[in-house]
C-alpha cells in the first residue's frame, strides 16, 4: 500500500511542529494543511481542533510532527517522539528536513508502535506531494457536484483533498503573527499580492481625465492666437508633419471629449429613409410594367400597382412630418446606448423594424390576397372536378348528382357549377398576377427578417457569454481546475518520492460549455419544409419565436 | 398432375374440396369435377345493329353542338353577327326550349319551383353580366395559339367526360370544361357584350340542351332520332359555311360514328370471351334500402 501525503508548498521552510490535516477516509493518503510551531499547549491545541472541527465539518487531527531543525534546536527529536503520546493517533507521521538537502526523511508509528520505514524494496511505499495550498483553496475541481447532494459514485480522491483545502477556510484565520495562544503556518504566512498600484490607478482615473480634457482646451487656445495664422508660420507648420499630425489628433480629441450634439445622423437617416422609398418606388414601376416577359394581366396589375404607389406617398409624407421631432428622439435614444451594447443591439434593431414598416404592410396585403387566391382555387379545382370536401371525415368526396329528394341540398345545380367555373377560369388567369407581387414583398420582407434574426442572435450571443468565468481562466487560471499533473521533485534512495502536483486547467471550451448562462432566446419557429409550405401557401410567417412566449 | 394420375392415390376415401382437412391427396390433386362450375359468356348482351346506331345518335349529336357553337363563335368573332341580336335569339330559345319542357313534363310535382328557376336565371345573368369586363382582359397576355389550344384540349375533354349514359344533369367535369374552353374563346372577342352572349350561348348549348334532350328522349321516343338529325346537319352546315373541307371532315367523321362503329361492336361481339365462376367476387343485385327504414 503506498501512503500519500499531500503536503503544502508554503510549510516546506516552516520551523518544527506539529502537523495538523485529516486523513482521507478510503484511500491511504493524507493532507496536510498547517503546522502548529511551539510553544504550545496540548490542551489548548485541542481545543482549537476540536472548535474547527464543529465550524468547518472537516475532520481535523494532528496527523504527526514536523522537525526542521535551526542552530540551537538539536535535541528535539526526542520530545517529539514523545508527543506520539500526547495526541494518540492510529498512525503518527514524523516529517523531518535537513537544512542543504532537498528531500524530506518519513517515518510512520502504527499505534502499535511498529515503525514503517522507508524501504526500497519493501511493500510499503510513502510519497509525497507538494501542492500550492493557496490555488487549490481557490480552484474548483470540474466537473463540479452539488455539495449536499449525495452522488451514487465516492468521491474521487482529489476531488476529497480539493474539498478538504477549500473547507479549511477558517484554519487559516490565525497566522504565526497573530497574538493568539497558538502559532501556525500555512500559505497565509507567505503574504498577499500587493494591488497597491491597482487601487492607485482605479481612484485616479476621473481626475486624470479632467486634467487632460483641460490640458486639450489649453492647446486650443494656445492654437487660436493670431499670431500662428500668418503666412509664413502656416506655411512651415504645413510642411513640418510632426505639426500636421498633432493638429490631426487635436481634431480627433476635441471630437471626442466635445459635448456638443452630433447632426451629421440625421441627416443621414433622412436620407435613408428618402432612399428606401425611391427604391420602392422604382421597384413597383418595373412591375407595373412586364416584368421578365411573365404574362401580367394588365388591368389588375395597374389597380395593384397604383395602391402600393400611394401607400408609399403616404409613407413620404408622413416621415416629412416627423422629421422635426425624430432629432431630439434619436438623441435621447442614443443616450441611452449606455445600458449597454445589448440594448443599443436591440434598439437598432427596433428602429429597423419601425422604418420598414411599410414593407411589412405590402407583404401583409399580397399575402392575403395571394392565400385568398390560392385557398380559392383549390376549392373550385376540386369543384371543377366533381368532388367536394368532407368537413367531418376532412377528405374529398366525389359528388354526385342525385335525383333522390332527400339528398338535393348535396347536388350541384347547374348555376353553381357555372358560377364556380367562371370563377376559377378568373382565378387562374391572375394567378400569374398575384404571385408576383407576393413573392417580390415577401422576399423584402424576408431580407428585413433575416436582419432583424441576426441582430437577435448577436444579442443572445453576447447576454449568455460567460465573460466573467472567461476573464477568470485568462488571468487566473487556476481558478478552474480539470484535473492534476505531478512532476518529479526529487527521488533519492533512503527518502520518500517528492512529487509537485500541479493543477491543469479547464479547456476554454469547456468553461464556454459550462457556464453559459440561459437567456431568453429567440430561435426558428418551423423547420426549412414547414416555412416553405407556409410560403408556398401564403400564410404569414411570423420565423423568430421568444422562448417565453406562451405555448398554444 | 391429373384427375387420373395422382401418384398415391387410395380409392378408398374420396377427395373431398376443402382446405382444412387433413386428406391423403397431395396438395394439388384434382379430380373429375374440375371447373365443372366455369361458365362462359352469360351475361353478354346481344346487340342489334340499328338499336345501336340509334344510341350512338347521341354522341353523334353532341359533336355537332360543339360544331355549331364554335360556328357562332367564329361569326362573332369576325364581326358578322350582332350581339344583342344574337341575345335576343338566345332568349327565346331559352323560353321556348323551358315551355318545351314543361309540356314534355307534363306539369306534374316538380322539385323546384317557378320562382326558384327565375332566381337562378336573374344571378346567372348578374354574375356573368357584371364579369364580362374581367373576363373580356383575362387571356389578353397569352397568345393566341395558347389561347385555341387550351380552348380544343377542353371541348375534347368535354366530349370524352360526357356521360352519355345518363346525361339528364350534366356530368360536373364535361360542364365545366365546356364552360372553361367557352371562357377561353369568348375572352377573344373584341367586346364585353360579345363575351356575355358567347357565354349565354355556352349555357344554353351545354348545360341546359342536354336536360331538354333527355326529356324529349323519355317522353318521345319516336322523335329523338330526328332531333339528333337536325343538329348534325346545323353542325355540318355551320361548319361549311365556314370552312368547306372541315365540313366534309366532320361529316366523315358523323358517318364514321353513327354507322362503321356500331359495325365494329356487333362484329365484335362475337369473339367476346367471358369465363365466370365461383371465384367472382359476389355481386349484390336486390334492392337494399328496404332495410333503411
Amino acid at each position: 500500500m503506498v501512503l500519500k501525503i499531500f503536503f503544502p508548498q508554503c510549510c516546506n521552510t516552516a520551523d518544527s511542529g506539529l502537523l495538523v490535516g485529516r486523513w482521507i477516509p478510503g484511500h491511504n493518503s493524507a493532507v496536510v494543511l498547517a503546522v502548529i510551531h511551539y510553544p504550545f499547549i496540548p490542551g489548548q491545541v485541542k481545543k482549537y481542533l476540536s472548535e474547527l472541527q464543529s465550524q468547518t465539518q472537516v475532520d481535523l487531527t494532528v496527523l504527526g510532527s514536523w522537525s526542521m531543525p535551526k542552530e540551537g534546536q538539536e535535541g528535539m527529536d526526542s520530545f517529539l517522539k514523545d508527543l506520539s503520546t500526547i495526541f494518540p493517533q492510529e498512525c503518527w507521521l514524523q516529517l523531518s528536513r535537513e537544512i542543504g538537502k532537498r528531500g524530506f526523511t518519513c517515518q510512520v508509528v502504527q499505534n502499535n508502535g511498529r515503525l514503517l520505514q522507508e524501504q526500497k524494496n519493501g511493500d510499503d511505499k510513502i510519497v509525497l506531494i507538494h501542492y500550492d495550498q493557496r490555488k487549490v483553496m481557490l480552484s474548483q475541481l470540474h466537473p463540479v457536484q452539488d455539495v449536499g447532494q449525495k452522488s451514487d459514485v465516492e468521491a474521487s480522491e482529489l476531488r476529497l483533498v480539493f474539498q478538504t483545502v477549500a473547507q479549511s477556510q477558517p484554519l487559516f484565520l490565525l497566522d504565526k503573527y497573530d497574538d493568539g495562544p497558538l502559532k501556525l503556518s500555512h500559505w497565509q504566512s507567505e503574504g498577499r499580492e500587493a494591488s497597491i498600484i491597482a487601487e492607485l490607478l482605479k481612484q485616479a482615473s476621473v481626475p486624470v481625465c479632467i486634467f487632460l480634457t483641460w490640458l486639450l482646451s489649453l492647446w486650443h487656445w494656445l492654437c487660436s492666437f493670431r499670431i500662428l495664422h500668418l503666412r509664413p508660420v502656416l506655411f512651415i507648420s504645413s510642411k513640418l508633419s510632426t505639426c500636421v499630425q498633432s493638429g490631426y489628433r487635436a481634431v480627433h480629441f476635441k471630437t471626442v471629449f466635445s459635448p456638443k450634439k452630433a447632426a451629421t445622423h440625421m441627416e443621414f437617416m433622412r436620407y435613408s429613409t428618402w432612399r428606401v422609398a425611391k427604391e420602392l418606388q422604382e421597384l413597383l414601376e418595373w412591375l407595373m410594367g412586364a416584368p421578365a416577359g411573365l404574362k401580367m394581366n394588365r388591368a389588375l396589375d395597374q389597380v395593384l400597382g397604383r395602391f402600393f404607389l400611394y401607400h408609399i406617398h403616404l409613407w413620404i409624407s408622413y416621415i416629412h412630418l416627423m422629421s422635426p421631432f425624430i432629432e431630439r428622439i434619436l438623441w435621447y435614444v442614443g443616450l441611452s446606448g449606455c445600458l449597454g451594447l445589448t440594448f443599443a443591439l436591440s434598439i437598432l434593431s427596433d428602429i429597423v423594424a419601425l422604418l420598414t414598416f411599410h414593407i411589412y404592410c405590402f407583404y401583409v396585403y399580397g399575402a392575403r390576397l395571394y392565400c385568398l387566391k390560392i385557398y380559392g382555387l383549390s376549392s373550385l379545382w376540386r369543384l371543377f372536378r366533381g368532388k367536394k370536401w368532407n368537413v367531418l371525415r376532412q377528405r374529398v368526396d366525389s359528388c354526385s348528382y342525385d335525383l333522390d329528394q332527400n339528398t338535393s341540398d348535396t347536388a350541384l345545380f347547374p348555376l353553381q357549377l357555372f358560377i364556380g367555373t367562371l370563377l376559377f377560369t378568373i382565378l387562374l388567369f391572375l394567378l400569374p398576377t398575384t404571385a408576383l407581387y407576393y413573392l417580390v414583398f415577401t422576399l423584402l420582407r424576408l431580407v428585413m427578417v433575416l436582419f432583424q434574426g441576426v441582430i437577435h442572435l448577436s444579442v443572445d450571443f453576447i447576454n449568455s457569454l460567460p465573460l466573467f468565468a472567461i476573464g477568470l481562466r485568462i488571468c487566473r487560471p487556476y481558478r478552474l481546475a480539470e484535473g492534476v499533473k505531478f512532476k518529479v521533485l526529487c527521488q533519492e534512495p533512503g527518502t520518500p518520492l517528492h512529487l509537485m502536483m500541479e493543477i491543469n486547467p479547464l479547456k476554454c471550451s469547456s468553461v464556454l460549455q459550462c457556464y453559459r448562462t440561459p437567456t431568453y432566446s429567440c430561435y426558428p419557429k418551423d423547420s426549412w419544409a414547414a416555412l416553405c409550405k407556409k410560403l408556398f401557401v401564403g400564410e404569414l410567417i411570423y420565423p423568430w419565436k421568444q422562448k417565453t412566449a406562451k405555448t398554444d | 398432375m391429373g384427375a387420373d394420375s395422382g401418384p398415391g392415390a387410395p380409392a378408398a376415401v374420396p377427395w373431398r374440396k376443402v382446405l382444412y382437412e387433413r386428406q391423403p391427396f397431395p396438395d394439388n390433386y384434382v379430380d373429375r369435377r374440375f371447373l365443372e362450375e366455369l361458365r362462359r359468356n352469360i351475361r353478354v348482351r346481344q346487340y342489334r345493329y340499328w338499336a345501336v346506331v340509334r344510341e350512338t345518335g347521341l354522341i353523334a349529336q353532341q359533336v355537332s353542338c360543339v360544331a355549331v357553337f364554335f360556328t357562332l363563335w367564329s361569326y362573332m368573332e369576325q364581326g358578322e353577327l350582332v350581339p344583342s341580336a344574337v341575345l335576343w335569339v338566345c332568349l327565346g330559345c331559352a323560353l321556348l326550349g323551358y315551355g318545351l319542357y314543361e309540356i314534355l313534363g307534363g306539369f306534374c310535382v316538380r322539385e323546384r319551383t317557378r320562382l326558384a328557376d327565375l332566381q337562378s336565371a336573374t344571378i346567372f345573368l348578374a354574375f356573368t353580366f357584371g364579369f364580362s369586363p374581367v373576363l373580356k382582359t383575362l387571356t389578353e397576355s397569352v397568345s393566341t395559339d395558347t389561347v385555341h389550344a387550351m380552348s380544343a384540349v377542353m371541348l375534347l375533354a368535354h366530349l370524352v367526360s360526357f356521360p352519355y349514359a345518363q346525361p339528364s344533369p350534366p356530368g360536373s367535369l364535361s360542364l365545366n370544361a365546356a364552360l372553361f374552353g367557352s371562357v377561353c374563346l369568348a375572352s377573344r372577342l373584341p367586346g364585353a357584350l360579345h363575351t356575355f352572349t358567347m357565354l349565354s350561348c355556352a349555357l344554353l348549348v351545354f348545360a341546359l340542351w342536354p336536360c331538354l334532350l333527355h326529356r324529349v328522349r323519355e317522353r318521345a321516343e319516336w322523335s329523338f332520332p330526328w332531333a339528333a338529325v337536325l343538329v348534325c346537319l346545323a353542325g355540318v352546315g355551320g361548319l361549311g359555311s365556314l370552312w368547306p373541307e372541315g365540313a366534309l371532315l366532320l361529316s366523315l367523321a358523323l358517318l364514321t360514328l353513327t354507322l362503321v362503329c356500331p359495325l365494329l361492336l356487333v362484329h365484335l361481339q362475337r369473339h367476346k370471351d367471358n369465363i365466370h365462376g365461383p371465384w367472382d367476387e359476389a355481386e349484390i343485385r336486390e334492392d337494399l334500402s328496404r332495410f333503411l327504414n
